[in-house]
């Protein structure tokens, strides 16, 4: 009697859709869902949850004998205290507690017994046990498996009493395994060589093809991308532009070139510790810089750094070994075997970065590596050529100026001379004085006022007397500081979003050049006698040498006006003259006291130098060091141009790691050294103790978790539900995998075959299992709704990027172009500024112009965190804030209105009308089939066929009657003269490819 | 199968097959129930949309809220906590017996002094609740005894982006679902022609400078995407994509609509998917929202009387003040929970110049939505917040002069009101000390506050949650919290 009702209750456990023909409930799949989901929280590892000091978790302490009864005394339910209390019905004494919002269904106390009555067997965790490649099992239909994993598909669904689907039809399945491997549709040349070609290895002979498609890293490069949470913005408060695309660009060529899996995780976990590390392998890195960020004003940077190191660590879990970290930030983990400890000690792996949490909302947020094309790389080379020249030129030696030079060595000496005997000898005549400072503001408080020149002083002389009236009516005027000393940080600025003047004079007894060094927060703008001469709008905080700039004065009094533009919080500046005729240093004025036939060439080197940069007039020298100074500028301006990328570079010194109490950045416990989680087997002791050999140690044979995560994921990316349908959480909490054997033989696969993602593809894809019809019965729905059994082939709604990538394709409109920097393809107005910061770089949305980049595939498409595409996100594309290895699939109105009205999907199907034009033949019907086929595959049957004609016939009749609808929708440029079609029937033939791309079947992976 | 939505098996499971199911019947004959979507059918439904559905924990005082936030954190001070002695202790030091070393943002860790600044602004008490009202807010103070105003909101955040998270979504990191997606999840949608959760993301006349929002304020998180926030925009088309491309005219589109539904249902026939039903009637629907969105913005069948109540911004599209008229409009056809986000609260200098604006922007157009729930009958069905993520320093930041001054975020109280369903009306609850900067009487978390908009729509927040990453997620977080017991009903 109690049987039948396990046989029951079992209908409501995911993966035992069916499990009647097993004899007795199985720990794993059956008790330790039960005890872990309700008993745990108390009586489970976090020692300051537990109640009662009982552990259920343990098989030792929950058998133990404790005042005369044991929680669980095997084979007698009645004589277990876990029993006694799950089954008793007085409020005071049933466990778990009424308060606890938790009870047992009768089904599972029923189930309890059982296993108690059995002996109460206990097992470890599935997946934390080492992959062993099970034996493959007995099936009766034997010429059914193509491969392995159809041996275990169809030995399961043998004893369910289920029969496999039949094989799919040639061009459903060439439509399904061309969008899985590459993200797109086949193209009618591939659909006929493929219908063609009669011979066995056809379809061997396509997936080859596919997989050696440069589509084929795209495509895969996107799974990977969500999982690393890549974005383009930093994704905190300003979200300022990131620049990190290189890192994509990286992950797709690494799919291209079939990276081995595990070499794809050490380089980018550690890319940077390997020896000599390639250009290639530092990009890689920049998987550990994917986190968001922020440089929000008021930001305590202790607490940011922990936010930064925690997310990266949760990240790790999540993307490698399935198991939800996050939980340990706070406490020991209730229900995997996870402690604080385990936590922080792989914290400590990734505290150590040599870089500021803060990001300064800056898109090179240091540590950064420079990505210079063979064009900047020439033309750097070309620059550093001619610098040299100068710079020897600079030092040959020079006749005329030489002469001025032992003039000038003279007069020194003779001066010094005469200090030195005490004679009241005047200054040298080269001697600056340097004014008081002024300062004017705060012009706040918003960019009107910041970046505008209208509201100060700018570029007219200054006048101290003079006021100056903002909008809120405020006046400020000028401010005398003689407390402001060069060559020291001032931070005393009015704070706030302003722009502050700073002002002082210059006397200068001659025309000369003076370098000075500056700094501010944020962005600097510098005016010598009312000319700029320096500009630069950054963002960051002050610090000296920030700025060197050359200021070219004039005899007499010179001008200097200084514009500190800041952004939010503190405020500041830094002022200091490093060269003047006042500041010789010490040991050129040394070398130049000496015997000149007594200098060392070095010490003679030195001073020249010093004399033709810092000190001489003349023209023919200006002419040299203008050009020095211009072909140097230029240099930094090419340099600027090269794209950057953010990269791991460790700290020289290894920052110290805490148990954070409660996960708090404040509230520091213990100092944790570098480990692996305790449960899972160490580390190889010969192994370096930091990231490497932490990426090492993910990918070792032994380690249970990371081969079974993945190929899960790929198991997931082409049958829509993972074998573990919780692909971020293998932990005990999550689901159980619904062919475990299969799993586990899989990942033995893929371990043995050199962690091989192309082969993996090919093994998958190839199997029987993936091959099976998509077609549904009525008995199939019911038995097994959501296919996990795997009678029939996937079918399920293509993904955000494959829909619009698709669409693209179809047109004819797609660019092939790969890489480079992200593109903003149209979306409506408004979307960012509705939400953005007023002072981020990504307040407005530009969209770009060029057809290489609206036209992009998806995974170019740049995302903005804050406010990600809806072309995206209308689709569940996840926003890259935080990791993401599975997305729903949904299915809503806006999703019809995207389709149906976007620009970009309008502009589609107008442009896959011109195509079926031009290419589909010359009859209606000719044009309808080609349409159809192109965008199903497959030829429309007559009735589809007249469906086709007769709508688009009445929008012919519709269009016609109507020009000016016909023109508004498809432009005025259509181009009737060359095509010999007129707008209307652009307009008849735009609807019914608008139609086809909003198909139930051409949105859906059938 | 016992619909246990609170059970130990996850209930996004239990969904899935009953949803399964119910299509699989569906779709052999049952015909094009509105099943999966943010457009599902009431409660009444039985729609498995919801996972409370009929099941509501308790009785709901409301059926619908609306949230007024106020992004960027208005100053407590200079609005709802009066504080005279602050104007007394003008310029001196903020004690360190009340500070207790407290961390603050690095916007002032680094002033040198702290130094005390009261309200510039005039407050009078109001209504037979006696409530302390700011000059700043004439038409609030008119209201007073149908407010329940909470002066002892805390939160851990003390910057924006995190705070204005955490209040959101319950936790300070990116990645959780946001309020109106739990509301969505657990209650489904009552109106088969407008989303479940609308947001409006108005103008403002203060501070240029305002702080950002996130679509993650709005996101479904965790949470199935259908459930997220629709934002209603006052630029292009209200709803994205609402309208058809120029030249194809709602005949030309119903006549697509026909045929793709013919295409479609030949699909189901070969193939047999439910999702395939589920799609054509998504299309249908989407076709309807195309003539009840355009029916929901268009106010010109407005009275005058009721614009003239909402002020002349009404009139003006993207305003604060048309948002609450269209907030009006949502609450009459159902629309579960609507969210407002007004900007440019973050007042660290220049008050004296800013704030008057910010709260004209809000004050006049937010006593009228209450009005106008009133007059309809809305108002006890309807709950109302008001609030932003944090509060503001007693100590200036910046200079500090007679005339002016700034204040530092504050998250050790704030000042937020609720009215409507579930609320007791005319109360000031909490009590914070003559500084405001530490409560001294009913402390109330971001968390009690979510529970208490969860708690007057009939849901237990202990009770609605959602397995993620092996753990029970809820909107109020893992520790004890409770609803504010004092204001509810």
């Amino acid at each position: 009697m109690l049987w039948l009702g396990v046989i029951h209750c079992v209908v409501w456990f995911p993966l035992s859709l069916v499990i009647a023909e097993e004899v007795e409930p199985a720990f794993n799949r059956d008790i330790l869902p039960i005890l872990s989901g309700n008993c745990f929280a108390c009586h489970g590892r976090d020692a300051h949850a537990r109640k009662a000091d009982l552990r259920l978790d343990l098989e030792q302490a929950a058998k133990a004998e404790r005042d005369g009864e044991a929680a669980i005394l095997p084979g007698e339910p009645e004589g277990s205290a876990l029993y006694r209390r799950i089954s008793s019905k007085k409020a005071s004494f049933v466990m778990p507690p009424p308060e606890s919002n938790k009870s047992l269904t009768p089904d599972e106390i029923k189930l309890i017994a059982l296993w108690i009555e059995a002996g109460a067997p206990w097992e470890d965790h599935w997946s934390f046990t080492p992959v062993t490649r099970p034996a493959l099992p007995g099936v009766a239909q034997t010429q059914w498996p193509a491969n392995p994993v159809d041996d275990f598909i169809l030995e399961r669904l043998e004893r369910e009493g289920l029969r496999p689907s039949p094989a799919e039809n040639k061009i459903t399945l060439l439509r399904r395994v061309t969008f899985d491997l590459t993200g797109l549709p086949p193209s009618l040349e591939e659909m006929d060589a493929f219908l063609a070609d009669v011979s066995p290895q056809a379809f061997e002979r396509v997936v080859d093809r596919l997989l050696a498609s440069t589509r084929y890293g795209e495509h895969m490069g996107r799974y990977w991308l969500d999982a690393v949470r890549y974005g383009d913005t930093h994704g905190l408060h300003l979200d300022n532009y990131r620049e990190i695309w290189p890192y994509r660009d990286w992950v797709i060529r690494a799919f291209n070139e079939n990276k081995p899996f595990d070499a794809f995780v050490i380089e980018q976990l550690a890319g940077d510790l390997l020896p000599d590390p390639s250009r290639d392998q530092l990009i890689a890195t920049g998987h550990n810089r994917c986190n968001v960020t922020t440089n929000e004003g008021g930001s305590i940077t202790e607490e940011v750094y922990v936010r930064n190191v925690v997310d990266r660590v949760v990240t790790l879990g999540t993307v490698y070994m399935g198991l939800t970290l996050d939980c340990t930030r706070c406490h020991d983990h209730k229900f995997d075997p996870l402690t604080m400890d385990d936590f922080y000690s792989l914290f400590a792996y990734f505290n150590s970065i040599d870089g500021k949490p803060l990001d300064g909302n800056r898109k090179d947020h240091a540590p950064i590596l420079k990505i210079p094309d063979a064009h900047q790389a020439e033309q750097l080379a070309e620059y550093d050529a001619r610098v040299g020249q100068l710079t020897k030129r600079m030092r040959e030696p020079w006749p005329t100026i030489d002469a001025l030079q032992e003039t000038w060595e003279a007069d020194l000496v003779r001066k010094e001379q005469a200090e030195e005997s005490g004679g009241d000898a005047q200054k040298e005549d080269g001697s600056l004085v340097l004014g008081d400072w002024y300062v004017v503001g705060p012009f706040y408080d918003n960019r009107r006022y910041l970046n505008s020149r209208k509201h100060g002083p700018e570029g007219r002389p200054v006048r101290l007397d003079e006021t100056f009236t903002l909008a809120t009516e405020e006046i400020v005027r000028w401010k005398k500081r003689p407390d402001w000393k060069d060559g020291k940080v001032h931070s005393d600025l009015p704070g706030q979003t302003a722009a502050n003047f700073l002002y002082r004079t210059i006397t200068s007894p001659q025309a000369q050049k003076v370098e000075v060094s500056l700094g501010s927060d944020d962005g600097i703008i510098v005016y010598l006698n009312e000319k700029r001469v320096l500009s630069n709008n950054v963002s960051r905080g002050v610090a000296p040498d920030q700025e060197k700039l050359q200021l070219p004065l004039k005899a007499g009094t010179n001008h200097l006006l200084m514009k500190i533009m800041n952004y939010g919080g503190a405020t500041g500046f830094y002022f200091a003259l490093t060269s003047g005729e006042t500041t010789i240093p010490e040991d050129v004025l040394a070398i130049a006291m000496a015997d000149r036939a007594q200098r060392d060439p070095e010490a003679q080197a030195k001073l020249v130098e010093f004399f033709r940069s810092k000190v001489a007039v003349s023209d023919e020298l200006e002419a040299v060091r203008s050009e020095l100074t211009s072909v140097r500028e230029k240099r930094a301006e090419v340099d600027r141009g090269i794209p950057t990328t953010l990269i791991w570079r460790e700290a020289t010194e290894q920052k110290p790691a805490y148990k954070l109490n409660r996960g708090e950045y404040d509230q520091k416990g213990d100092e944790v050294a570098r480990r692996t989680p305790v449960f899972l087997a160490a580390m190889d002791a010969n192994a370096p103790n930091d990231r490497l050999g932490l990426a090492r140690w993910l990918v070792d044979p032994n380690h249970p978790l990371t081969a079974r995560v993945t190929v899960n994921r790929l198991w997931q990316q082409l049958m829509g539900t993972g074998l573990v349908k919780t692909a971020e959480d293998f932990g005990s909490q999550g689901e159980r995998p619904s062919h475990p054997q299969l799993l586990d033989w899989l990942a033995a696969e893929f371990m043995a075959g050199g962690w091989d993602v192309k082969a993996m593809m090919k093994l998958l894809v190839t199997s029987s299992t993936y091959r099976q019809s998509s077609v549904l019965s009525p008995a199939l729905i019911e038995r097994d709704p959501d296919n996990r059994l795997l009678a029939r082939g996937p079918r399920f709604r293509l993904d955000a990027e494959m829909l619009r990538d698709q669409a693209l394709c179809l047109s004819g409109l797609m660019s092939e172009k790969m890489g480079g920097p992200s593109v903003k393809p149209p979306q409506p107005d408004g979307l960012w500024f509705s939400v953005g910061y007023s002072g981020s770089n990504t307040v407005r949305f530009v969209a770009d112009k060029e057809h290489d980049q609206v036209h992009r595939r998806s995974v170019y498409t740049f995302i903005k965190r804050t406010s990600p595409p809806p072309q995206m996100s209308t689709f569940d594309g996840p926003s890259r804030e935080a990791s993401c290895v599975r997305r729903e699939r949904t299915n809503t109105p806006l999703q019809a209105l995207l389709l149906f009205n976007d620009p970009q999907y309008v502009e589609a199907a107008r442009a896959l009308a011109e195509r079926v034009l031009a290419s589909g033949g010359d009859t209606v019907g000719a044009r309808a089939g080609y349409l159809f086929r192109l965008c199903t595959g497959r030829f429309p049957d007559s009735e589809e066929l007249a469906d086709l004609i007769s709508g688009l016939e009445q929008d012919l009749t519709t269009f016609r009657a109507d020009p000016a609808s016909a023109a508004a929708l498809v432009g005025g440029d259509a181009s009737a003269s060359e095509t010999d079609t007129d707008a209307g029937e652009l307009a008849a033939w735009t609807m019914s490819a608008n139609l086809m791309l909003n198909l139930d079947e051409v949105i859906m992976k059938n | 199968m016992k619909p246990d939505p609170v059970g130990q098996f996850s209930e996004q499971f239990s969904q899935a097959i009953t949803r399964r199911h119910f299509f699989g019947r569906s779709a052999l004959g049952l015909g094009g129930a509105a099943l999966s979507s943010l457009l599902s059918d009431g409660p009444a439904a039985a729609s498995p949309a919801a996972a409370l559905g009929e099941l509501r924990h308790f009785a709901p005082k409301a059926k619908r809220a609306i949230y007024l936030f106020m992004a960027g954190a208005p100053s407590q001070l200079e609005t709802f906590d009066y504080k005279p002695r602050l104007n007394e202790m003008f310029d001196q030091d903020l004690p360190e017996s009340i500070r207790k070393g407290q961390r603050l943002t690095t916007m002032t860790s680094g002033q040198k002094r702290f130094p005390l600044v009261g309200s510039k602004f005039g407050f009078k008490r109001y209504g037979h609740s006696g409530a302390w009202v700011s000059d700043l807010l004439p038409y609030t103070a008119r209201m007073v005894d149908d407010l329940a105003i909470v002066k002892t909101v805390y939160t851990e955040a003390i910057n924006h982006d995190p705070a204005i998270t955490y209040i959101c979504t319950g936790h300070q990191l990116p990645g959780r679902a946001s309020l109106g997606a739990w509301l969505s999840y657990g209650l489904g949608s009552m109106n088969s022609e407008l989303p479940a959760f609308v947001v409006m993301t108005p103008t403002w006349t203060g501070r240029k400078e305002a702080q950002a929002l996130y679509n993650r304020l709005w996101g479904s998180g965790f949470l199935a995407s259908k459930h997220q926030g629709v934002a209603l925009r006052s630029q292009g088309d209200p709803v994205l994509y609402l309208s058809n491309p120029p030249g194809v005219t709602p005949m030309t589109r119903r006549r697509m609509l026909d045929r793709l539904a013919r295409f479609n249902r030949r699909t189901l026939d070969a193939i047999g998917d439910p999702d395939t039903q589920a799609r054509i009637d998504q299309y249908e629907m989407a076709f309807r929202m195309q003539s009840s969105v355009p029916e929901l913005t268009d106010v010109s069948g407005e009275s005058k009387e009721t614009l003239k109540m909402y002020g002349p911004d009404v009139t003006k599209p993207g305003t604060y003040a048309a948002s609450c008229l269209l907030a009006r409009r949502m609450a009459e056809r159902d629309v579960r929970f609507v969210q407002i986000f007004h900007r440019g609260w973050d007042q660290h200098g220049n008050l004296v110049g800013d704030l008057p604006k910010q709260c004209h922007d809000v004050d006049q157009p937010s006593w009228a939505l209450i009005q106008d729930l009133k007059q309809r009958g809305l108002f006890e069905e309807t709950l109302v917040i008001w609030g932003g993520e944090f509060g503001r320093t007693a100590y200036c930041q910046g200079k500090l002069t007679k005339e002016n001054y700034g204040r530092d975020h504050h998250p050790r109280c704030f000042s937020i009101w609720m009215a409507g369903g579930g609320i007791k009306p005319g109360i000031v609850y909490g009590e914070t000390d003559d500084l405001s900067y530490n409560i001294v009487k009913d402390p109330v978390h971001i968390h009690d506050l979510n529970a208490t908009i969860l708690h007057c729509l009939g849901i237990d927040h202990r009770r609605l949650h959602y397995k993620f990453q092996g753990l029970d997620m809820r909107l109020t977080g893992v520790l004890e919290q409770s609803p504010i017991r004092g204001i509810l009903l």
